[in-house]
């Protein structure tokens, strides 16, 4: 299914599917490379999501019938072969109880000592399926359901940059200090919004994410704060 | 160094330009003016490339101090603006000498004014852009409002001939009712005809929710079939409906993605007059159909390129 719908005067929506997983990901994943290979300077902004990318453009360039026929035509064929996982960017977590807001709570729920929830969380690889709510904010899946717990009724005025976080089958870094409502499991020293890297982030939509468990000592040494 | 010493700041005065593309994909902001018009009509009189930086002022009490030569234009929202105490009128050029104090008093009718110098301030752009947004303390100076103190440098500039824009070139900002023409987009299909008659037949109201990421109205609630929807990418001027029913706008600064059904999007270029108005004040929305949309932007821009 692809299907491309007006969203504003001067953007589109294309949605692929209407249910989030990882096939649909991997075909948004796939649409956007091709998208971002026609180096076509009338796309402004290019914005993909869980199942759906977003296209503004130069409407002295296009019109809406014509963007469309051009997206049509460049997307006839995407394949959703899975991308290789040479892009898998390792993640340093202190899963401690004085940064792991939620820990024992998220213990108590789901039944699991600490330990055991630091190995479900790091033991798996994880697909980026959108990037936003922050700069660098990413939100990735699937956290095992043994942890996936919901987002707190309430939201935190305030989760301290570097915060590892859950929320159901979801898991994510806080890029920035921010208010949010995501369970806090742990704290990492790693830079996801980053203005001296060219690219802003070290990550993008394509990437995997891998958590490692550090101690204390490395997390502060690798520059982390509690 | 030639530039404006920042005698007083105001409360939220801040350095944009067009905005920050190409980053939306990380969660970036566009960030950038937001009332388009007065910006780049004030580029426009002092012959300056609409893309060059600019200040906004959305507060007044502003006040700065040149050291040397230049032409400034103030458009936008109605204040008292004097140079050396001498109250002077906007949507003009004005020559600017050195130790020349040049102040913005109170803002009287509409919410922004726009203070554009000569070829722009010399400030180095951060990922292609000067635009402050200040949750990513991004652009700007050090990404952040404009402080007392801040020096805004700019090349000495001698002699331009005056400009001032035609009397009826220059928006009200004061109607009792804006009009908003909306593109039915997105979920539109998940709002029933009776949704939408109600949506296009009241008068909606701008509550105190109203900054550069978005304007929150109140009024007639709306409901759509679908509770919440895949997070997805949001247009400029696009109108979030929320379980409570009342319209959202987002604007300039609005996050990158998000999961509230949406009826459709404001034009945008009615958006650069929705940031003009002030708390309390009235808006319906009307209908527009993508081809004469289209055609209103085009001949918008048209205007200034």
């Amino acid at each position: 299914m692809m299907e491309i719908k007006l969203a504003s005067v001067d953007s589109v929506i294309i949605y692929f599917s209407n249910e989030i997983s990882q096939e649909t990901s991997l075909i948004v994943k796939n649409a956007y490379r091709i998208l971002k290979e026609e180096n076509n300077k009338a796309l402004i902004e290019i914005v993909p999501s869980y199942s759906s990318i977003l296209i503004s453009y130069d409407i002295f360039n296009y019109d809406f019938k014509s963007i469309c026929e051009y997206l049509e035509q460049i997307l006839q064929t995407i394949d959703i072969k899975q991308t290789q996982s040479k892009n898998i960017i390792n993640i340093d977590v202190y899963y401690g109880l004085d940064v792991g807001l939620d820990l024992k709570r998220l213990s108590t729920l789901s039944n699991l000592s600490i330990d055991e929830i630091i190995t479900v969380h790091s033991s798996k690889v994880y697909d980026v399926y959108a990037i936003g709510f922050l700069p660098g904010f990413a939100f990735m899946a699937s956290v095992d359901d043994s942890i996936a717990i919901p987002r707190l009724e309430t939201p935190r005025k305030k989760i301290p940059k570097g915060s590892v976080a859950i929320a159901n089958n979801q898991t994510a870094v806080y890029p920035i200090d921010s208010p949010g409502g995501w369970n806090i499991i742990g704290k990492t020293a790693f830079e996801l919004f980053d203005k001296k890297l060219e690219s802003l982030s070290p990550l993008n939509i394509e990437s995997k994410i891998k958590f490692n468990s550090i101690s204390k000592e490395e997390f502060l040494a690798q520059g982390g704060t509690l | 160094m030639s530039g404006f010493e920042v005698i007083n700041s105001g409360i939220f005065t801040l350095l944009q330009d067009r905005g920050r593309f190409g980053f939306t994909h990380l969660g970036v902001a566009n960030s950038g003016v937001m009332d388009e018009y007065a910006a780049f009509m004030a580029q426009k009189l002092l012959h300056n490339d609409i893309d060059i930086n600019i200040l906004v002022m959305a507060f007044g009490n502003v006040i700065f101090k040149s050291t040397s030569r230049t032409m400034i234009s103030v458009c936008g929202a109605q204040c008292e603006f004097f140079i050396n105490d001498i109250s002077k009128d906007i949507w003009q050029t004005h020559s600017i000498n050195a130790g020349d104090i040049i102040k913005i008093g109170k803002i009287l009718k509409g919410q922004r004014v726009y203070l554009a110098v000569k070829d722009g301030f010399y400030v180095k752009k951060e990922f292609g852009s000067n635009s402050t947004t200040i949750k990513e303390e991004m652009g700007g100076l050090n990404g952040k409002q404009i402080k007392k103190n801040d020096f805004l440098p700019y090349k000495k500039y001698d002699t331009l001939l005056a400009q001032r824009l035609k009397k009826e070139h220059v928006p009200k900002y004061d109607q009792d009712i804006l009009t908003l023409r909306v593109i039915l987009s997105y979920q539109e299909d998940s709002f029933s005809a009776l949704e939408k008659e109600k949506f296009f037949n009241s008068v909606y109201t701008v509550t105190s929710d109203f900054n550069r990421m978005a304007c929150k109205l109140k009024g007639e609630k709306i409901t759509s079939t679908l509770d919440g929807i895949i997070s997805e990418g949001i247009s400029f001027g696009s109108i979030q409906i929320p379980k409570d029913g009342q319209p959202i706008i987002l604007l300039k600064e609005r996050q990158t993605i998000g999961g509230y059904p949406k009826i459709g999007s404001v034009l945008s270029i009615d958006c650069f007059k929705l940031a003009q108005r002030k708390i309390n004040s009235k808006i319906r929305f009307e209908k527009i159909d993508i081809i004469e949309a289209q055609k209103k932007l085009k001949d918008f821009y048209g205007t200034f390129f």
